[in-house]
C-alpha cells in the first residue's frame, strides 16, 4: 500500500479508539467506534488476497452488528433516562444492560460471539493480526471500565467462564499459530472480564501485559514469517534467540510463576475469592492448563525436541534478519521479567 | 518319686546326646548309625523305670522346668506332663523306633549320606516325643510343627525325583491346613481361657464353645490325613521305607488322634463334635480302604491300610472312647511297622521293585520275611488274641454296642472286611502263586540286621496287646455283655473278607481281560480327589489375584478412570468447540439465540 494511503488510514484508527477513550458523550463514543471499524477494513484486506476479503467480510459484519446494537442502547438508554453520559446507566433497566453487555462481547470476541475471531486472525497476515487483537481491544475496555458499576455481574461472570473455556478447548486442536493466538485472546478476554465487576484495576493490569506479550509473540513470529508449528520447528537453527524468546513468552504468556504473566491471574484469583467466588476462581485456574498445554506443545517442538530435517538445513548461511522489530528486547523484558515489581499494581487506579 | 523326674530327663538327654556330639567324632570306632541306634536302646531301657513306676503306683507327674517368658498374662515354660498317654506312648515309640534304625542300617547301607539320615530320624523323634510329652499347648506346637518339617525332609530324601519333592511339599501343604484349626484354637483358647497349659483348661468350664474343638479336629484331619486332606498320605510313600515305617504308620499320622486324645475332657461332654468325629473317621475308613483295594504298590497299600486305621481310631473318639483309641494307637504301631519293613525287605530283595504284579511265588524264596507279613497282616484284621484283637475287637464291640449312629457303625464294619479283603490281596499277589519277578535278582534275607528288628515286631505284635492290655491301669469299663451275634459281629465281616477276597483272587488266574468298571476306576484314581482337587483351587485363586491386581486395580482404576477419562474427554470437548463451519449465516443465529436466552435469563 501506498505510504500516504497507510498514513491516513493508521491515524484514522488511531483517532478512532482515542475518540472512544477520551469522551464521555455516548454518540461520540459510537462514532470512534465505527471510525475505528471503518478504517481497518483497508488494512485487512492489504495483501488482496480472497481469504483476506472474506476475513474482512466478517469481521465487518460482526462489528457492525455490534456498533448497530450499541447505537440501539444508546438510544434506548437516552429515551428511559434522559442523558446520554457514559457513566449513569441505569443498572436496572434490564434491556440497557443486557444489550450493551452483548455488543461489547461481541466486539471484543468473546463467548458466544467469538466465532469470528479465530477465522479473521486467521485470514490476515501476521502484523494485522497483531493489530486486529491488540489495538482494536482497546476502546472496548475502555467503554466497560467506565461504566462497570452498572454491569450485570452474572451475565458477565458466565460470559468470561465461557470464554475461558472455550479458549482452552478450541486452541488445543490447532496447529496454526495465528488461530493459536486467537484462542488465546478469547481465554484472555473472558479473564479481563471477569475481575472487572470488582476491581477494574486488574482488568487494566491484566490487559497491559497480554498487549506486551501479544505484541512480542507477533513480533517473533513475523520475523521468519512463521504461521504454522511445522515452519516453526526449523527456527532453532535460523535463530535461535528466537527461539528462546518464544519459549519464554508462551511461558509468561500461559501463566507460569516466575514470570510476568503470573501475576495477573495471581491477583484475579486472590480478588474473586474475596468476593467469595471460589468455584469461578478454581474453574478458571484449571482451564488455564489448558492454555498452558498447548503453548508448551509449540515449545516443545520447537527447543525441547529437532524434528527430523534434512541435512542442509543444519548448514544454513546465516543472514542478518530484515524484518522490523518493535521495541521488541524492552518489550520481552518487561513481560517475562518484572514480577518482583508486582506490589507497582496497587498504584494504577 | 524322684526317680520319675531323673529317669525321664535322663531319657530325653541320652536321645539328644547324638545330634550334640556330632562335631566331637566319639564315634570313631563304630559307625554313627550303630551309635545313634544304641542311644535309642539305652533311652529306650531308661524309659522302662517310669513306666513300670507309673503301673506300679499310678502316679501322674508334670515336670516344669524352665520358666521361659510371661507374655502380659500368660506365663510360658517348658514343661512335661508324664501322664498316662504319654509314659506309655513313649516306650512303645521308643522300641518301634529302635527296630526300624536297625532296619534301616541294612535298607540304607549304601546310601553315601547314611549319617544324615540317621539324625534327620533322630530329630524326628525328639520332635515327637516333645509332642507327646508336652503339658503347654505351645510345646506341643513346637513338636507339632517338628514333626511336620522333618516329615518333610524324610519324604524328599532322595530329592533328584521330582515326584518325591511334589509329595513332601504335599505333605506341609496340607499338614498347614490343619495348622491353621491348631492355631485357631490356640488363639481362641488364649482369648477366652487366658491359659495354654491343660491343668488349666479342663479345670475350667466343661460346656465350651464349639469352636476350639473343631480347631483341634481341623488340625487332627490334617495331621492323620482324615477325609479331606487325605492324600498325602499315600504321596508320602515316596519316602524311604524306613520313613514310611517310622513317620507315616507309627508315630506322626497318629499325633492328631493324640491331640484329640489329649482334648478328650473337652470333647466328652459335647455331643455335636462327637458326632462329628463320628462321622468324618467313618467316611475315612471306608474310603481309603475302598481305594486301597485296587492300588498296585505295596507301600501304598499299607499307606492306605494305615489311613483306614486312623479313621477307625478317630471313631473311637467319637463314641468318647480315648483310652481305646489310644490303646489302638500302641498296638497299630507294632504291626504296622512291621508290615513296612517286610515290604522293604521285599522291595530290597528285588531290586526295587513295588508293583505287586511283579512279585510272587516269595513264600518259598523269603520265608522268614512272608512268615512275619502274614503275622502283621493277620493282627491287622484282628485276628483273636493276637495284638489287633485287643483293641480293634473291642472297639467293634463298643461301636456295636453304644446308641450311636447306626450309618457310621454299619460304615465301619464294611470297612473292616474290606481290610481282610486287601490284606488277602497283598498275600496272594505277593507270595502265593508262580514268581512274576525277574529271575536274576539275588533274594537274600539273611542279615541279621534286617531279621532281628522284624523279629522283635512280630514278637511284638503276637504279644504286646495282650502284654499292654493286661498291664495297664483300669480306665473307663468297656462294655462286658452284648448279644452273641454282636460279639461275633467283627469276626464274622472280617472272616467274609477273606473268603471272598481268595474266591476272587483265585478267579482272576482264569479271567479274560476286560476294560475296568467305574467302580475299579473310581477305586484306582483314589476316588478322583486328587484329580479333582490339585488343580482347581489354586488355578481359581490364581485367576482372582489376577484379575483383581491386574485387570481391577492396575488397569481399570489406576489408568483408565483418571487418565484416559481426563484425556478423552479434553480431546472430544476441542475437536467439538474448534469445529467451525466458516458461514457467517451461522453466526448470527447464534448470535441472535444467546441474545434471547440471555434475555431470558435475567428477566
Amino acid at each position: 500500500m501506498k505510504l500516504p494511503i497507510l498514513t491516513i488510514v493508521m491515524t484514522t484508527i488511531f483517532t478512532g479508539t482515542m475518540l472512544t477513550m477520551i469522551s464521555s458523550h455516548w454518540l461520540l463514543i459510537w462514532i470512534g467506534l465505527e471510525i475505528n471499524m471503518l478504517s481497518i477494513i483497508p488494512i485487512l484486506t492489504k495483501n488482496q488476497k480472497p481469504r483476506s476479503t472474506e476475513a474482512a467480510t466478517k469481521y465487518f459484519l460482526t462489528q457492525a452488528t455490534a456498533s448497530m446494537l450499541l447505537m440501539f442502547t444508546i438510544v434506548f438508554n437516552a429515551m428511559h433516562s434522559g442523558q446520554w453520559t457514559t457513566t449513569n446507566i441505569d443498572p436496572n433497566n434490564m434491556i440497557v444492560s443486557l444489550t450493551m453487555i452483548i455488543a461489547l462481547t461481541m466486539k471484543l470476541g468473546m463467548t458466544p460471539f467469538h466465532f469470528w475471531v479465530p477465522e479473521v486472525t486467521q485470514g490476515v497476515s501476521l502484523m494485522t493480526g497483531m493489530l486486529l487483537l491488540t489495538w482494536q481491544k482497546l476502546a472496548p475496555i475502555s467503554i466497560m471500565m467506565q461504566m462497570f458499576t452498572s454491569i450485570n455481574s452474572i451475565i458477565l461472570l458466565l460470559i468470561a467462564l465461557m470464554s475461558v473455556l472455550v479458549g482452552g478447548w478450541g486452541g488445543l486442536n490447532q496447529t496454526q499459530l495465528r488461530k493459536i493466538l486467537a484462542y488465546s485472546s478469547i481465554a484472555h478476554m473472558g479473564w479481563m472480564m471477569a475481575i472487572l465487576t470488582f476491581c477494574p484495576s486488574l482488568t487494566m493490569l491484566n490487559l497491559l501485559i497480554y498487549l506486551m506479550l501479544t505484541i512480542i509473540m507477533f513480533t517473533m513470529l513475523n520475523m521468519n514469517t512463521n504461521t504454522t508449528t511445522l515452519t516453526l520447528s526449523n527456527l532453532w537453527n535460523k535463530s535461535p534467540t528466537i527461539t528462546m524468546m518464544i519459549l519464554i513468552s508462551l511461558l509468561s504468556l500461559g501463566g507460569l510463576p516466575p514470570l510476568t504473566g503470573f501475576l495477573p491471574k495471581w491477583v484475579i484469583i486472590q480478588e474473586l475469592t474475596k468476593n467469595n467466588n471460589i468455584a469461578m476462581a478454581t474453574v478458571m485456574a484449571i482451564m488455564a492448563l489448558l492454555n498452558l498445554y498447548f503453548y508448551m506443545r509449540l515449545i516443545y517442538s520447537t527447543s525441547l525436541t529437532l524434528f527430523p530435517t534434512p541435512n542442509n538445513i543444519k548448514m544454513k548461511w546465516q543472514f542478518q534478519p530484515k524484518k522490523r522489530s518493535l521495541f521488541l528486547s524492552p518489550l520481552i523484558i518487561l513481560s517475562t521479567l518484572t514480577l518482583p515489581l508486582s506490589p507497582v499494581f496497587s498504584t494504577l487506579n | 518319686m524322684n526317680l520319675y523326674t531323673s529317669f525321664m530327663l535322663t531319657t530325653l538327654i541320652i536321645l539328644f546326646l547324638p545330634l550334640v556330639t556330632n562335631i566331637l567324632y566319639v564315634h570313631k570306632n563304630k559307625s554313627y548309625a550303630s551309635y545313634v541306634k544304641l542311644s535309642i536302646v539305652y533311652a529306650f531301657i531308661t524309659s522302662i523305670i517310669p513306666t513300670t513306676l507309673f503301673i506300679f503306683s499310678g502316679q501322674e507327674m508334670i515336670i516344669s522346668n524352665w520358666h521361659w517368658m510371661i507374655m502380659q498374662t500368660l506365663k510360658l515354660t517348658l514343661s512335661f506332663k508324664l501322664d498316662y498317654f504319654s509314659i506309655l506312648f513313649i516306650p512303645v515309640a521308643l522300641f518301634v523306633t529302635w527296630s526300624i534304625m536297625e532296619f534301616s542300617m541294612w535298607y540304607m547301607h549304601a546310601d553315601p549320606s547314611i549319617n544324615q539320615f540317621f539324625k534327620y530320624l533322630l530329630m524326628f523323634l525328639i520332635t515327637m516325643l516333645i509332642l507327646v510329652t508336652a503339658n503347654n499347648l505351645f510345646q506341643l506346637f513346637i513338636g507339632w510343627e517338628g514333626v511336620g518339617i522333618m516329615s518333610f525332609l524324610l519324604i524328599g530324601w532322595w530329592y533328584g525325583r521330582t515326584d518325591a519333592n511334589t509329595a513332601a511339599l504335599q505333605a506341609i501343604l496340607y499338614n498347614r491346613i490343619g495348622d491353621i484349626g491348631f492355631i485357631l484354637t490356640m488363639a481362641w483358647f488364649l482369648m477366652y481361657s487366658n491359659t495354654w497349659e491343660f491343668q488349666q483348661l479342663f479345670m475350667l468350664d466343661n460346656n465350651l464353645n464349639m469352636l476350639p474343638l473343631i480347631g483341634l479336629l481341623v488340625a487332627a484331619t490334617g495331621k492323620s490325613a482324615q477325609f479331606g486332606l487325605h492324600p498325602w498320605l499315600p504321596s508320602a510313600m515316596e519316602g524311604p521305607t524306613p520313613v514310611s515305617a517310622l513317620l507315616h504308620s507309627s508315630t506322626m499320622v497318629v499325633a492328631g488322634i493324640f491331640l484329640l486324645i489329649r482334648f478328650h475332657p473337652l470333647m466328652e461332654n459335647n455331643n455335636n463334635i462327637q458326632t462329628l468325629m463320628l462321622c468324618l473317621g467313618a467316611i475315612t475308613t471306608l474310603f481309603t480302604a475302598i481305594c486301597a483295594l485296587t492300588q498296585n504298590d505295596i507301600k501304598k497299600i499299607v499307606a492306605f491300610s494305615t489311613s483306614s486305621q486312623l479313621g477307625l481310631m478317630m471313631v473311637t473318639m467319637g463314641i468318647n472312647q480315648p483310652y481305646l483309641a489310644f490303646l489302638h494307637i500302641c498296638n497299630h504301631a507294632f504291626f504296622k511297622a512291621m508290615l513296612f519293613m517286610c515290604s522293604g525287605s521285599i522291595i530290597h530283595s528285588l531290586n526295587d521293585e513295588q508293583d505287586i504284579r511283579k512279585m510272587g511265588g516269595l513264600f518259598k524264596a523269603m520265608p522268614f520275611t512272608s512268615s512275619s507279613l502274614i503275622i502283621g497282616s493277620l493282627a491287622l484284621t484282628g485276628m483273636p488274641f493276637l495284638t489287633g484283637f485287643y483293641s480293634k475287637d473291642l472297639i467293634i464291640e463298643s461301636t456295636s454296642t453304644s446308641n450311636t449312629n447306626a450309618w457310621a457303625l454299619l460304615i465301619t464294619l464294611i470297612a473292616t472286611s474290606l481290610t481282610a479283603v486287601y490284606s488277602t490281596r497283598i498275600i496272594f499277589y505277593v507270595l502265593l502263586g508262580q514268581p512274576r519277578f525277574i529271575s536274576m535278582s539275588i533274594i537274600n534275607e539273611n542279615n541279621p540286621l534286617l531279621i532281628n528288628p522284624i523279629k522283635r515286631l512280630a514278637i511284638g505284635s503276637i504279644f504286646a496287646g495282650f502284654f499292654l492290655s493286661f498291664n495297664i491301669l483300669p480306665t473307663n469299663i468297656p462294655q462286658m455283655t452284648m448279644p452273641t451275634y454282636l460279639k461275633l459281629m467283627a469276626m464274622a465281616v472280617t472272616l467274609l473278607g477273606f473268603v471272598l477276597a481268595m474266591e476272587l483272587n483265585t478267579m482272576t488266574n482264569n479271567l479274560k481281560l476286560k476294560t475296568p468298571s467305574s467302580m475299579f476306576k473310581f477305586s484306582n484314581m483314589l476316588g478322583f480327589f486328587p484329580t479333582t482337587m490339585h488343580r482347581p483351587i489354586p488355578l481359581l485363586n490364581l485367576y482372582m489375584g489376577q484379575n483383581m491386581a491386574s485387570s481391577l486395580l492396575d488397569l481399570t482404576w489406576l489408568e483408565k478412570t483418571m487418565p484416559k477419562i481426563t484425556s478423552k474427554t479434553q480431546m472430544t470437548l476441542s475437536t467439538t468447540i474448534s469445529n467451525q463451519k466458516g458461514l457467517i449465516k451461522l453466526y448470527f443465529m447464534s448470535f441472535i439465540a444467546s441474545a434471547l436466552m440471555m434475555f431470558l435469563l435475567i428477566s
